[in-house]
């Protein structure tokens, strides 16, 4: 082996033990629409911010800590909402978000960004100190992604008809931040269903 | 006392100055477009999101600027120009790595690609981004050497770049995600100019280019350029296949190493000593005083005997 080859070879060794686990795993993110799934998209993108560049409610946005998600979009609902305008999905080079049209059928089956998670008792209609039905009057699929439910009109989502774009998130107001976009994956499991345990009580978990 | 080492400065471009005007506007119109594509989009994006996009302060500065369909998008290693797809053939190599080659993706590496194998490693000379941040650092190394402080020029093996081009590649695939934008300047900082102006603040990429301007200035003259940068590692690598070389008429040179010395990136035009790593950039030609030095088609680097090759 010459001496090139040694020195490739210990950098190489080095970098591997000085790269943490951690970082090798991918934290899950709102990625915007049409993104390859967790995993795949940041092996698709290189961080040349055209969909940044092209949103025009600039939701997307790469974080500017020290992380290696530093030039991957990401989306922060809560300050900023995307419209489902489908630009971003159109100027992609390497298809790390994938085409989609600007149709709002299309867009249902297609886009999935998150999932809605609504904490109830933070929601004025659900914890019976207000009236308000934001989220349910800015959701681009009402009565599909969100129902209003009861006699308090308190909102229902339903995760299979969300595409995750966060202007309930964004509309929902500040004291309550009720309902919460989660990337996929990250959301809380549903509860496991009650089971009668050896002793005959109620409880919840496997056997 | 040490005599001050002789700094590009120093040297004055003698003739071959209409070559080294073309290259300034090239670079030009390459910093015009790092700094006025994001602009212009702002422009758009602040008038079709009824100014939702309107949070950074450059937003109402550019008031006056047309709104416009903006013909071009992108940053510098990856942009769409004139409907062409330029791409930087290892950021192209990086999302091959992980996501296989199909056709579409070949047509978008092509015109780069046949650049690069036709005029060498040009991007370094004529289009980085990073270019005036090394032109500011040789402006501090001339002055710290004329007020007498001493300069270190470490002259770190140029393999050190080929070694981290490869392990970017490498560590990409085994992290599971694109390094190459975290480390290279010009990725850096199309982003981090997209970021200041689209949101007024400025990431951890702009450390890495602040350290990469340190080394140049206190370490090693153009030292990031010459031996740590991967991307210019890929570009001498594929620049070696290059046709387009420097030519040293002999009768006419006088080996008085103002060519050596105005190189940035460690070429020896004056013993002929040019490998793929030369940035076709010209300074030599235009600094020679006797004309000696001109553009020539030849033989490939690639194809040269080794001792034809600078060393480190």
């Amino acid at each position: 082996m010459n001496r090139r080859g040694l020195i490739g070879a210990v950098a190489a060794a080095i970098s591997l033990a000085v790269v943490p686990k951690r970082a090798r795993a991918n934290p899950k993110k709102i990625r915007p629409p049409g993104a390859l799934p967790p995993g795949q998209f940041e092996q698709a993108c290189i961080g040349c911010f055209r969909c940044a560049e092209v949103c025009p409610t600039a939701c997307i946005r790469f974080p500017g800590t020290f992380s290696l998600d530093q030039a991957t979009p990401i989306l922060e609902l809560s300050d900023r909402a995307c419209v489902l305008c489908m630009k971003c999905t159109q100027v992609c080079p390497t298809d790390a978000l994938l085409p989609i049209a600007a149709d709002a059928q299309v867009i249902a089956k297609e886009v999935r960004m998150g999932v809605p998670v609504l904490n109830r008792p933070k929601c004025l209609p659900w914890n019976g100190t207000g009236v308000c039905r934001l989220c349910y009057q800015v959701c681009p699929y009402p009565d599909k992604a969100v129902e209003l439910v009861g006699p308090q009109k308190a909102p229902l989502f339903h995760a299979d008809a969300c595409v995750g774009c966060g202007l309930c998130e964004e509309a929902c107001p500040d004291q309550a931040s009720a309902i919460v976009i989660e990337p996929i994956g990250t959301e809380p499991p549903k509860p496991e269903p009650l089971r009668r345990g050896p002793g005959g009580q109620l409880r919840r978990g496997p056997r | 006392m040490p005599r001050r080492l002789l700094q590009p400065l120093d040297i004055t471009l003698r003739h071959g100055r209409r070559n080294q005007l073309v290259r300034r506007l090239f670079l030009g119109f390459s910093v015009l477009l790092t700094f006025g594509l994001p602009l212009l989009h702002l422009r758009a994006v602040s008038v079709e999101g009824a100014g939702l996009a309107a949070d950074s302060p450059w937003a109402r500065l550019i008031g006056w600027l047309p709104v416009v369909e903006v013909p071009f998008v992108g940053a510098p290693t990856s942009i769409a120009l004139f409907g062409i797809e330029l791409v930087d053939p290892l950021m192209w190599l990086g999302v091959a790595v992980h996501r296989g080659v199909s056709w579409p993706m070949v047509w978008t590496l092509l015109p780069g690609l046949v650049l690069v194998v036709l005029l060498g490693r040009f991007f370094c000379g004529w289009a980085c981004p990073y270019l005036p941040i090394l032109a500011a650092s040789n402006a501090a190394r001339w002055f710290l050497s004329r007020l007498g402080v001493p300069l270190k020029d470490v002259k770190v093996p140029r393999v050190t770049a080929r070694v981290a081009m490869v392990g970017v590649v490498l560590l990409s695939a085994l992290a599971g995600t694109q390094l190459l934008p975290l480390l290279y300047p010009p990725a850096i900082i199309g982003r981090e100019v997209f970021r200041a102006l689209f949101f007024g603040s400025l990431g951890a990429g702009a450390l890495v280019v602040g350290g990469a301007f340190l080394f140049d200035t206190f370490v090693s003259r153009a030292g990031f350029c010459r031996s740590l940068c991967p991307g210019g590692a890929m570009f001498s690598t594929l620049g070696a296949l290059s046709p387009l070389r420097v030519h040293r008429d002999i009768p006419k040179c006088t080996d008085c190493t103002v060519c050596d010395v105005v190189c940035n990136l460690g070429q020896l035009p004056m013993t002929d000593k040019l490998d793929g790593g030369c940035e076709r950039c010209g300074k030599c030609i235009a600094s020679c005083p006797t004309q000696a030095l001109s553009w020539k088609l030849g033989t490939p680097s690639a194809l040269r005997k080794p001792r034809e090759k600078p060393g480190t």
